[in-house]
C-alpha cells in the first residue's frame, strides 16, 4: 500500500475537485485551486480525475514508507528522487525509503502531488477537500505538517501491475499550465450582476489596464493592484447575495478581488465581472506581482469554454511516450 | 414584478427578485429556491443558492444554456402556486446572554437606552425567520429584530468570534456556526451545536425555518455544551 511521510512543507493541504451541494448552508466549495493541473496529476497515476491529492504552495519533501507511485504537476519546478533529477508530469516510481524533493516553483505557484490509490482523508459532505477556516476535510481540517502520513489504498491492485499500465503516460509541454503562463495571463470575463454600476470609463479601464496580483491573496480570494474603479465605490455594501469562485468583487477601496476556491458563499460587495472557470485555474498559478489583464467574452462563448473545460476535468487527455522519448525533453 | 436575470461566466445565472430586504421578498426567494431545486435534475441545474432577495443558479452548459434557465425562472415566477415554500420547521436555541458570552450586550443596551434585562427580553420575545445561511458554514441570518434593539455592526470586526455566538447587526440577528472573524455585536452564546461538518446535512436549519432564542444560566450552559440542536415538534 503506497505510504508517504511528510518531511517538510511550506503550506500544503489535501484537496479534490470540490465540495458541491452545500452552498445553501454556507459551506464553500473549496477544492484544488488549479483544477486542470490537479486532474492531470491524478490521471498520470491512474486515479479518477477528481480524486484527493496534495496541493502545495512552495517546496515539499516526502519520504516513501513503502513503494509508491506519484506524479507532480502544476507550477514549473525541479524535482528529484534521492537527489537525482526526475521529470514533472510523469508517473514516478518511489521505492520504499526514497525521498521525493519538490523544489520551489520557478513559474507558477501551486504544485500538485498525486499518489496512486485512494488516499485516506476526512471525507465530509462528500469531499476530502481541506477547508482550513472551517477546520474540516483533508487531514484533520488543517495543512499538512512534518510527520503526517499519507496512505493510499489500491483496492487489491498490485503496484507493479498499475505501474506497467501507466508508466509511459505524460503531459506534453502545450498541455501544462507553465506553457499558458508564458503566453501572459488574460482572464476572460463576462459582465457581472453589478456591471451596470460601473461607468463605461471604468468598465473600459477594467478591460484595458494591467493589474498585478497582491501579496494578500490566498485560497479565498486573489486581490489585485491597479487603478481603482471609482464608480464602484459609490455602491458600498449591498444585501448579501450568493457569490462563487471567479466572481470579481469591488470593495470600497475600488480595486478588484477575484474570489477563489475557498470563497465565502455569499458576499455584499458589487460583482462587476465573472471570470470563466478555466481562467481561474490560470490565476491560481499567479504569485504576487504577476501582471494580469481582463478581456470580455460573450456569454455564448463563455458557455462553450465552460462546457469544454468541464469535459476536460472529467476526462483529461494524457499522452503516451513513444520510442525516442527523452526524459530530458519532459524535464525542460 | 419581473425578476432581473443575468448570465454569469457561462455557468451561473443570477436572479434578483427585488431590491429591498423584506420577509415577503425573502419568502418568494425561498419558494423559487425550493421550486428550482426540486426540478434541478430536469433543468440541468447543478446547485441553487438562495440569499436575501436574490439567488444564484449553477448549471452545466453541456446540458442547458442560460436562456432556457431564464425562461424556466420566468415561468416559475409567473406561476403563483410555486410561491408556497415548504412549511417552516421550528428551532429553540438556548443562550447565555452577556458577560464573556456576550461581550457587546451592555454597550448595545446602553446604546438603545435599555437595561440589559429589557434588551434580552426583547431579543427572546420574537420568533425569527431564517433569511439565509452564508458567509461561513452554518452562519444563520435571522430577522427581523425589534427596532428597539437594532444596533449597528462594530466599527472594527473581531479577529475571532467563538462558535455559537449570537450577534446583532441592524435589524438582523445572527448565529456563528463556526469560529470565524466577525463584525456583529455579540450579545450571547449558545452551548448547543448547530453546525457539525460530519453530519449530513451539517445543519438542520434551512432557509425559511423559524428560530426562537431563550435565556439560560451558566449551569445550564455547561449541561447543554456540545448537544446537537433538535427541531421542536
Amino acid at each position: 500500500m503506497p505510504k508517504l511521510e511528510v518531511l517538510n512543507t511550506v503550506l500544503a493541504t489535501i484537496q479534490d475537485i470540490g465540495r458541491y451541494g452545500y452552498r445553501s448552508l454556507g459551506v464553500p466549495v473549496s477544492g484544488a485551486l488549479d483544477r486542470s493541473s490537479a486532474v492531470q496529476a491524478n490521471v498520470l497515476v491512474g486515479n479518477p480525475p477528481g480524486a484527493p491529492l496534495v496541493e502545495s504552495f512552495g517546496p515539499i519533501m516526502l519520504r516513501a514508507l513503502s513503494d509508491s507511485i506519484v506524479a507532480v504537476t502544476g507550477a514549473l519546478t525541479r524535482i528529484a528522487i534521492d537527489g537525482r533529477a526526475v521529470a514533472e508530469y510523469r508517473p514516478l516510481w518511489l521505492p520504499k525509503g526514497s525521498v521525493l524533493e519538490v523544489g520551489p516553483p520557478i513559474l507558477g505557484q501551486v504544485i500538485y502531488v498525486a499518489v496512486a490509490g485512494r488516499i485516506s482523508c476526512d471525507e465530509v459532505m462528500g469531499s476530502c477537500s481541506t477547508y482550513t477556516r472551517g477546520g474540516f476535510g483533508g487531514l484533520g481540517g488543517r495543512p499538512l505538517r512534518p510527520g503526517d502520513v499519507i496512505e493510499a489504498s489500491l483496492g487489491g491492485q498490485r503496484l507493479e501491475d498499475l505501474w506497467s499500465s501507466i508508466s509511459t503516460r505524460y503531459v506534453p509541454e502545450e498541455g501544462r499550465v507553465a506553457y499558458r503562463l508564458r503566453q501572459g495571463v488574460v482572464l476572460r470575463v463576462t459582465p457581472g450582476p453589478h456591471r451596470g454600476v460601473l461607468s463605461d470609463d471604468d468598465w473600459g479601464r477594467l478591460l484595458s489596464e494591467t493589474y498585478t496580483v497582491a501579496p494578500e491573496s490566498d485560497r479565498m480570494g486573489f486581490r489585485l493592484r491597479g487603478p481603482p474603479l471609482e464608480s464602484a465605490k459609490r455602491l458600498g455594501r449591498l444585501p448579501s447575495f450568493p457569490v462563487d469562485r471567479g466572481f470579481v468583487q469591488v470593495p470600497p477601496a475600488g480595486t478588484p478581488i477575484v474570489l477563489m476556491a475557498d470563497a465565502q458563499t455569499t458576499g455584499g460587495y458589487a460583482v462587476v465581472a465573472v471570470v470563466v472557470p478555466p481562467d481561474t485555474d490560470l490565476l491560481a498559478q499567479c504569485p504576487p506581482g504577476t501582471p494580469v489583464r481582463f478581456a470580455e467574452l460573450g456569454v455564448d462563448e463563455a458557455e462553450d469554454v465552460t462546457a469544454q473545460y468541464l469535459s476536460y476535468l472529467e476526462s483529461p487527455e494524457v499522452s503516451e511516450v513513444g520510442p525516442g522519448f527523452s526524459e530530458y525533453d519532459a524535464y525542460v | 414584478m419581473t425578476p432581473r436575470v443575468a448570465p454569469l461566466g457561462g455557468y451561473a445565472v443570477y436572479v434578483e427578485l427585488c431590491r429591498e430586504v423584506s420577509l415577503e421578498c425573502n419568502r418568494r426567494v425561498h419558494a423559487l429556491y425550493y421550486a428550482l431545486s426540486s426540478r434541478a435534475g430536469d433543468l440541468g441545474v447543478t446547485e441553487v443558492v438562495p440569499a436575501y432577495s436574490s439567488l444564484t443558479i449553477f448549471y452545466d452548459p453541456r446540458r442547458v444554456r442560460w436562456r432556457e434557465i431564464a425562461r424556466a425562472v420566468e415561468e416559475l415566477v409567473r406561476d403563483a402556486e410555486v410561491f408556497t415554500p415548504p412549511p417552516p420547521r421550528s428551532f429553540m436555541i438556548p443562550v447565555v446572554y452577556g458577560g464573556e458570552y456576550g461581550p457587546d450586550l451592555e454597550r448595545a443596551a446602553s446604546m438603545r437606552g435599555l437595561s440589559v434585562d429589557e434588551f434580552v427580553r426583547i431579543h427572546t420575545s420574537r420568533v425569527y425567520t431564517c433569511y439565509m445561511l452564508g458567509f461561513t458554514p452554518g452562519f444563520l441570518y435571522l430577522g427581523d429584530v425589534d427596532p428597539r434593539i437594532a444596533v449597528p455592526r462594530l466599527e472594527t470586526p473581531r479577529e475571532r468570534v467563538p462558535r455559537g455566538s449570537v450577534g446583532i447587526a441592524g435589524r438582523q440577528t445572527g448565529l456563528y456556526g463556526i469560529e470565524s472573524p466577525g463584525g456583529w455585536r455579540i450579545i450571547g452564546r449558545t452551548p448547543v451545536v448547530t453546525f457539525d461538518p460530519r453530519r449530513d446535512p451539517p445543519i438542520p436549519i434551512r432557509p425559511g425555518d423559524r428560530v426562537r432564542f431563550y435565556e439560560i444560566g451558566e449551569d445550564e450552559y455547561r449541561e447543554l455544551e456540545g448537544v446537537w440542536i433538535e427541531e421542536v415538534q
